[in-house]
């Protein structure tokens, strides 16, 4: 028989047109969800690579002191890190290299003439690295003008601010969740109001709440699925043109999206998990709040 | 089957609609619902298909006193409860075949094992060559006839049906009641809210009489 073989129509009709703006303004949400993912991974990233850049490193500075030769002392300094246990390396940058970092804010002209302080680079092993504060002492009584700089100050800095960013980070994902959650109970309601001749006849022949929210629950599950999924794919091309279309505008962003899609090592799944994790979770968003927003207004139907 | 007592209904703060209507349908009867426009018999079978809850008074159905069942014990009572509505009620994104299978759909049967039955019944009503059209489509007796089709597809045990030749001219009014008729043999109990006098004739019943929201027996 014909009629056997045929699918049976859908009970709630596939044209609504609240589920097509709730599509397109969800997509968006994923979009905006996206990035802020993007810039919580970037600057997780970056925290990680200055404090793996900065403890392996250290700075001694060498100030001219009246009545001595300066460059006894960074011999002294020098000879005194080489024997120093956890001191991997020790390398005077010379007069020049410190003329250098003066130049922006004092100029070219007339530095001869000053007293400029020398600058010693220490590699050390970040693993085991010297006893700073021993290390600070030994170096005064060689030197009275050496100072020892672990960076620990700017690193602390530098962390606070990312733990901050981290933060409004996440706030934003959650800002992003919560409105999405909204607009999935409003496009319910449309939804649910546009088909009210469906469901009044649907309740009279006896069908639970139950069967009418899986029924109506089903057009979310496209919806989610669309959305997530248009959103991963307009931030990808966000950071893909950001990253290679050498727009002159990006260009402090462009190194830092290339790194989206190559972290380091071990970690190079964070990205695609997260940006994976997009739509899966949009979809069981649209999907749970309109089930329960359904069952909720369901209920106060005779 | 179905006992009315002292029942009153009114919306919200609003003039009584229905005022200490009390009858009793046993099973296997075949009774008509009778009076003018407006005298409430729409109400009245709202009430009986569980779509309003009376302010006052009380309504067993299969025994079970409707105004204090749960909302989720609703459904299984309706699913035994066949409704023609005036209006028809067919949903028109729906196939003929499609919505005089609705009432087994929500039960959970598979097109494969309701399919016959559906195509049958539609044989049975004239409308098998209608069976994959949509409602928009179709005549007003057609859906009149769809509309019955679909109240009795899961074989109820009270069928209540509001104007149901409302809209036929008066061959096929007389094909219609035959149905019911036929049904009734079959054991179903039937409710029939009709002004049409002439049906009175064709079945010998009861005729309720609901006038001013008060009922009386005729």
């Amino acid at each position: 028989m014909s009629a056997s073989q045929r699918k049976p129509g859908q009970i709630i009709p596939k044209e609504a047109a609240s589920l097509r703006t709730l599509t397109a303004t969800m997509a968006v949400m994923c979009y905006l969800a996206c990035l802020a993912i993007g810039a919580l991974i970037l600057i997780n990233q970056a925290v990680d690579n200055w404090s793996k850049g900065l403890s392996g490193e250290v700075t001694v500075q060498v100030r001219e002191i009246e009545a001595r030769d300066i460059d006894v002392d960074v011999a002294a300094v020098l000879a005194l890190l080489s024997e120093t246990e956890g001191v991997v390396s020790a390398d005077d940058l010379g007069r020049e290299a410190a003329e250098k970092l003066l130049e922006p804010w004092l100029g070219t002209e007339g530095l001869d003439a000053l007293p400029v302080p020398r600058i010693l680079r220490v590699t050390v092993k970040p693993d085991h690295p010297p006893d700073y504060e021993a290390l600070a002492q030994k170096l005064s009584a060689v030197s009275p003008g050496a100072s020892l700089d672990t960076h620990r100050r700017w690193e602390d800095q530098l962390t606070r601010m990312a733990g901050s960013l981290m933060l409004v980070s996440a706030l934003v994902l959650l800002l992003i969740g919560g409105s999405a959650v909204a607009m999935v109970i409003f496009a319910t309601r449309a939804v649910l109001d546009a088909n009210q001749k469906t469901v009044d006849v649907l309740h009279l022949v006896g069908a639970e709440d139950g069967y009418i929210a899986r029924a109506i629950n089903r057009r979310f599950l496209s919806t989610g699925l669309w959305a997530g999924g248009l959103g991963v794919l307009l931030a990808l091309g966000t950071f893909l043109l950001i990253g290679y279309a050498g727009l002159p505008q990006a260009d402090g962003l462009a190194a830092a999206s290339q790194s989206l899609f190559y972290l380091p090592g071990e970690r190079w799944w964070i990205t695609p998990l997260a940006l994976l994790a997009v739509p899966v979770v949009a979809t069981l968003l649209a999907l749970v709040t309109s089930r329960i927003t359904l069952l909720r207004m369901l209920r106060t139907l005779p | 089957m179905l006992e009315l007592d002292d029942v009153g209904f009114r919306y919200g703060r609003g003039q009584d609609i229905l005022r200490g209507v009390s009858f009793r349908l046993q099973r296997g009867a075949f009774s008509f619902l009778t009076g003018p426009s407006g005298a409430g018999k729409t109400t009245l079978l709202r009430l009986l298909f569980l779509a309003l809850r009376p302010s006052h008074g009380a309504i067993r159905l299969f025994g079970e006193d409707v105004t204090r069942v749960a909302r989720s014990d609703l459904p299984p009572l309706r699913r035994r409860v066949g409704v023609v509505f005036q209006e028809f009620r067919l949903l028109d994104h729906l196939s003929t075949f499609d919505n005089v299978a609705l009432p087994l759909r929500v039960m959970g049967q598979e097109p494969s094992s309701y399919a016959r039955d559906v195509m049958d019944l539609l044989d049975w009503v004239g409308l098998k060559q209608q069976a994959h059209a949509f409602p928009p489509v179709l005549s007003g007796g057609e859906k009149q006839r769809a509309a019955i089709a679909r109240a009795v597809i899961a074989k109820p045990e009270l069928l209540l049906a509001d104007e149901p030749t409302g809209n036929v001219d008066p061959v096929l009014a007389r094909r219609l009641i035959h149905l019911f008729a036929e049904l009734n043999r079959l054991g179903t109990t039937v409710l029939l809210a009709t002004h049409d006098q002439g049906l009175f004739k064709q079945v010998r019943a009861p005729v309720l009489h609901l006038q001013d929201g008060s009922l009386r027996q005729l």
